[in-house]
């Protein structure tokens, strides 16, 4: 019996003893923030983030030299939760997605010839760079719904469509698309030129009937010159974008997405106090009147911005369609909070 | 010599620990998913058989033996093989960050392999003298890798191929590991 | 003397359907169509622009760079503008647009004088300034073939008239009305680099021109003729070379590795011109063929006449055409319009029907191995195909994808009918991509 306990023991020091002078030898230094970051990143290792794996961006994220803003597809609670843990600053940023820029359905376009090739969009482009009429156009073969990580991206009648819901912004269908098409877009941005033709506006129309031919109608309409024109293609510049929609309905193609909406005309009432607000805010210049007067909103200069009726304090604009008949109530005003009633009766 | 050959040819082929005694089937299946990791692996286990072999054959013949302590076998074996494991483990975290997280849970897990155990009480089974069970642990790990990365060389292939969605992943898995240890029954009678 | 076998290559039918056909010049077009880029390197840049009066050989753009080409006016008249226009490779390209005024009114040409006394240099230059690129469809430019580095000293010149492609018989027909300038314009490139030594390669299903240039060189020791068997792609450089010289160019290397230079017996044909007669490349022989013509001819063809123009000249297409190919069914471009012109690397123009060019879905691979059998690079198409598909470009590298000449022999063989190189020519691409990105 004690042969047997003091055997066994023996053999456990022996290894014991032998796993300590070992793990002195072989020590790793792991962090134990690495560990708390990894599983908070979201371990599916698409490579957004330029990492091979999350493991790879917990470690550069605990060491500094990586953002916690490049990875697209934690949310935003998961990045706050971080930022707690490893003591950096978080800001919370428009969630981006990405858009396909171009409305080139089977329905739409012109082909050049007969493809008769591998199914895959970078392959078809090495054949006479692509059977679209349209150079610029969606192959729809979907080299981006295979590499998608998400199922946010499907080919749907030879166009790709993004899933805006499932979609994380990792950028691979941005990187794989032959004809970087695909551009990541913050989801304020309703907007959109979907259209990538730098063709002239005689051949577009030659190829595709939902193309931009560069009339300049957008430019025209825009209040805040929002658009510029760059290689015969319409693009808005987000940032000074008011998302009113006017280049929308003056496209005569349709290649412009209006997401936002609905957009309805302003019309003022009598309540109006004259107070000039909306006046001033107004970007198109299409309210005019004098201080203390009714105002009138001129329907063919508005944009439909509905900046107006976010201003207006006295329930005095309402948005009505072009028929005139009213969609949306004027905003009613602010209830003033009475001033709570002094405790107990003033002796 | 003769007989230190044949038993190696026992070992590695004829008596595949994987394909014919259907031990260490948790790290077959778990770690062949690719050759490299598969590789790493078969590494990881020659060197903790072929240690353990010696070790164990050496508690048992010079400690257990003569103190009449052969009911401990077991919890000895397992003591012995844990810390082996424990110590590789130790060595590739440092030597190899990659294949560490490559491998995973199932570097510890060769612990719980029942091959090497299997090794371990084989040995001292048959009643091996020292190079019988050198050369025996040292082709049983052979063996164990050879399956392994042929397993992985085949399942590298079929990953792309077109499985029918009820037989994708586990599944036609199991099914080729069947067919390779139908194959691999071609060897029976080899060794007499 | 037979030639050594290469490995692999397939057995296409020969369908010389103008074989016996003799040349004749087809009437120069009212408008031609010149690219700036008819050649492997920078495009030409332009000396005259629109409005501009120019002459038949007069330069019109020049060489932009090392790897360049010169272009020469092959008509007289008025450039009527510089624009993007269809090109066969398959996309919009910059073009000169020169309306012909008919008179063929040309420059003055410079012969060099006696070449045999000339120095390589001059020669050199000579062929730089006609603007001669291989003919033989690669197009890329002869100054610069004929100057490699001085670590890769060249001791071997052979000139390809193997035609190995089913259909094309322009270089067939050269040798047969024209061994002479074929001939001499091998002893201009043997002077050039310095040998007494030259091949030239025939293919032995075309028995008369072998016969007639055996008789020609006869005068000329240095010149040996090897007839070769029947296997395409005989004709590609790295094959030819291993038939005459039993060499083996390296994995992604050129034939100066091995100490050779090819040149297509047409590019020989217009360096004689070019040196003897001072004569810049502005025109050259096309074979229109095909099924779906009615009379398959071979045309002498001035560079920038739209090819409809040479499908009208073989008598229009008989049957709803299928596919119009610029080169051979092998290798050749399949053309979305026949506005393109004819340009210094068209040897051929294949207009093909329903029968000969049928639109089959591709099948599961069943591992036949034909296409490994075929592949005269040794390489194993089926798998880098496979490769391919899965986007494992890096295994695809490591498995020699780059080293594919793009012939066709794998997917002529592949009874499931796959788009072999079109895969593997996909895989290239994205190769190539991933070592710019670095």
């Amino acid at each position: 019996m004690l042969t047997a306990i003091l055997t066994l023991t023996g053999v456990g020091l022996v290894a014991a003893i032998g796993l300590g002078i070992a793990s002195r030898v072989f020590a790793v230094q792991v962090d134990p923030l690495v560990e708390q970051v990894a599983e908070l990143v979201p371990g599916v290792n698409c490579g957004a983030c330029g990492n091979a794996s999350c493991n790879a961006y917990a470690e550069m994220l605990v060491a500094g030299t990586a953002g916690i803003d490049e990875c697209t597809v934690m949310s935003d609670e998961a990045r706050a939760k971080i930022a707690e843990i490893l003591n950096i600053e978080f800001t919370k940023t428009d969630k981006p997605t990405a858009v396909v820029l171009c409305q080139g359905t089977t329905a739409h376009i012109q082909l050049k010839y007969h493809y008769d090739g591998v199914p895959s969009c970078r392959a078809a482009q090495l054949v006479a760079e692509g059977y679209t009429g349209c150079d610029y156009g969606c192959l729809g073969l979907g080299d981006c719904e295979r590499v998608c990580p998400f199922d946010a991206i499907h080919v749907v009648d030879g166009l790709a469509v993004v899933d805006e819901e499932k979609c994380t912004a990792c950028g691979k269908c941005v990187d794989v698309c032959p004809r970087n098409i695909i551009e990541l877009h913050t989801t304020n941005q309703r907007v959109h030129v979907l259209c990538s033709s730098q063709d002239k506006g005689k051949i577009v129309r030659g190829v595709c009937d939902v193309g931009c031919i560069a009339c300049r109608k957008c430019v025209k309409v825009c209040p805040v010159e929002a658009i510029e024109f760059k290689d015969n293609l319409a693009r808005i510049i987000t940032e000074k974008c008011i998302q009113c929609g006017a280049c929308a309905r003056a496209c005569p193609t349709g290649s412009i997405l209006d997401q936002g909406g609905p957009h309805y005309i302003a019309k003022i009432n009598d309540n109006c106090t004259g107070c000039t607000l909306c006046a001033r805010k107004c970007p198109a210049g299409a309210i005019s009147g004098e201080k203390k007067l009714l105002h009138v909103v001129d329907e063919k200069k508005c944009v439909r911005c509905h900046v107006c009726y976010d201003v207006c304090n006295f329930e005095a604009i309402a948005l009505v369609d072009e028929q005139g008949q009213e969609m949306i109530a004027p905003k009613p005003k602010k209830k003033k909070k009475k001033a709570a009633a002094p405790q107990g009766a003033a002796s | 010599m003769t007989g230190l050959l044949l038993l190696a040819v026992s070992a590695v082929l004829v008596n595949n620990f994987v394909l014919a005694r259907f031990l260490g089937i948790c790290p077959f299946l778990g770690v062949s998913k690719k050759i490299e990791t598969a590789v790493g692996m078969g590494m990881a286990v020659i060197f903790v058989m072929t240690v353990a072999g010696v070790v164990t054959w050496l508690l048992y013949n010079y400690v257990l033996f003569p103190l009449d302590l052969v009911y401990l076998q077991t919890i000895v074996f397992i003591l012995v093989i844990a810390s082996l494991v424990q110590f590789v483990e130790m060595v590739i975290q440092k030597v190899s960050p990659v294949l560490y997280q490559a491998l995973g849970i199932y570097l510890p897990l060769i612990t719980t392999n029942c091959a090497v155990l299997g090794v371990a009480v084989l040995n001292v089974q048959n009643e091996h003298s020292f190079a019988e069970m050198l050369v025996f642990s040292f082709s049983a790990a052979l063996g164990f890798t050879l399956a392994l990365v042929l397993f992985a060389g085949i399942r590298e292939r079929i990953e792309f191929n077109d499985v029918p969605e009820s037989l994708k992943g586990t599944a036609i898995a199991l099914i080729t590991a069947g067919l390779l240890s139908l194959a691999f029954m071609g060897f029976a009678g080899l060794v007499k | 003397m037979i030639g050594r076998m290469f490995r692999g290559g397939v057995h296409p039918p020969e369908k010389k359907l103008s074989a016996d056909v003799p040349v004749k010049p087809l009437p120069v077009p009212e408008q031609v169509i010149v690219p700036l880029s008819m050649h492997i390197g920078a495009p030409a840049k332009p000396v005259v622009q629109g409005g501009d009066e120019v002459k038949l050989g007069q330069l019109i753009a020049e060489s932009s760079g090392f790897v360049s080409a010169n272009i020469h006016s092959p008509v007289s008249g008025v450039v009527r503008t510089i624009e993007p226009r269809d090109h066969p490779l398959g996309r919009k390209l910059p073009c000169f647009v020169i309306d012909n005024d008919g008179k063929d009114d040309a420059v003055e040409f410079t012969p060099l004088g006696d070449w045999p006394t000339a120095e390589p240099k001059a020669l050199i230059e000579a062929i730089h300034a006609a603007g001669i690129v291989g003919m033989g469809g690669a197009t890329f430019p002869t100054h610069v073939k004929l100057s490699p580095p001085p670590q890769f000293p060249i001791d071997t010149v052979i000139a390809n008239g193997v035609e190995c492609e089913p259909y094309l018989t322009s270089d067939h027909r050269l040798m047969l009305e024209h061994p002479d300038r074929v001939l001499e314009g091998l002893r201009i490139v043997m002077r050039v680099l310095g040998l007494d030594k030259g091949f030239i390669g025939i293919e032995q299903n075309k028995p008369d021109a072998i016969a007639l240039m055996r008789e020609k060189v006869a005068d000329h020791p240095g010149v040996e003729v090897l007839a070769l068997p029947v296997r395409y792609p005989q004709g590609a450089e790295k094959q030819l070379i291993y038939a005459a010289t039993k060499r083996e160019i390296p994995s992604g290397g050129l034939p100066m590795n091995v100490g050779c230079l090819v040149q297509n017996v047409g590019t020989l044909a217009a360096i004689r011109d070019a040196v003897v007669e001072g004569k810049p490349l502005v025109e050259r022989i096309v074979t229109v063929t095909g099924e779906a013509v009615a009379q398959p001819v071979n045309l002498l063809v001035r560079l920038g006449t739209p090819i409809r123009l040479l499908i009208e000249a073989a008598g229009g297409a008989t049957v709803p055409t299928a596919k119009v190919i610029s080169g051979g069914p092998m290798m050749g471009l399949a053309q979305y319009t026949d506005q393109t012109p004819v340009i210094k690397g068209s040897s051929g123009l294949l207009v093909l029907g329903p029968e000969q060019a049928p639109v089959i879905e591709a099948g599961p691979c069943i591992r036949c191995g034909a296409c490994v059998r075929g592949c005269p690079m040794g390489l194993q198409p089926t798998e880098l195909a496979r490769l391919v598909q899965n986007d494992d470009f890096a295994a695809a590298e490591a498995w020699g994808v780059l080293d594919c000449i793009e012939c066709g022999s794998c997917a002529f063989g592949c009874p499931a009918h796959i788009k072999l190189v079109h895969w593997i020519r996909f895989g290239k691409a994205e190769v190539m991509a991933r070592r710019k990105k670095g």
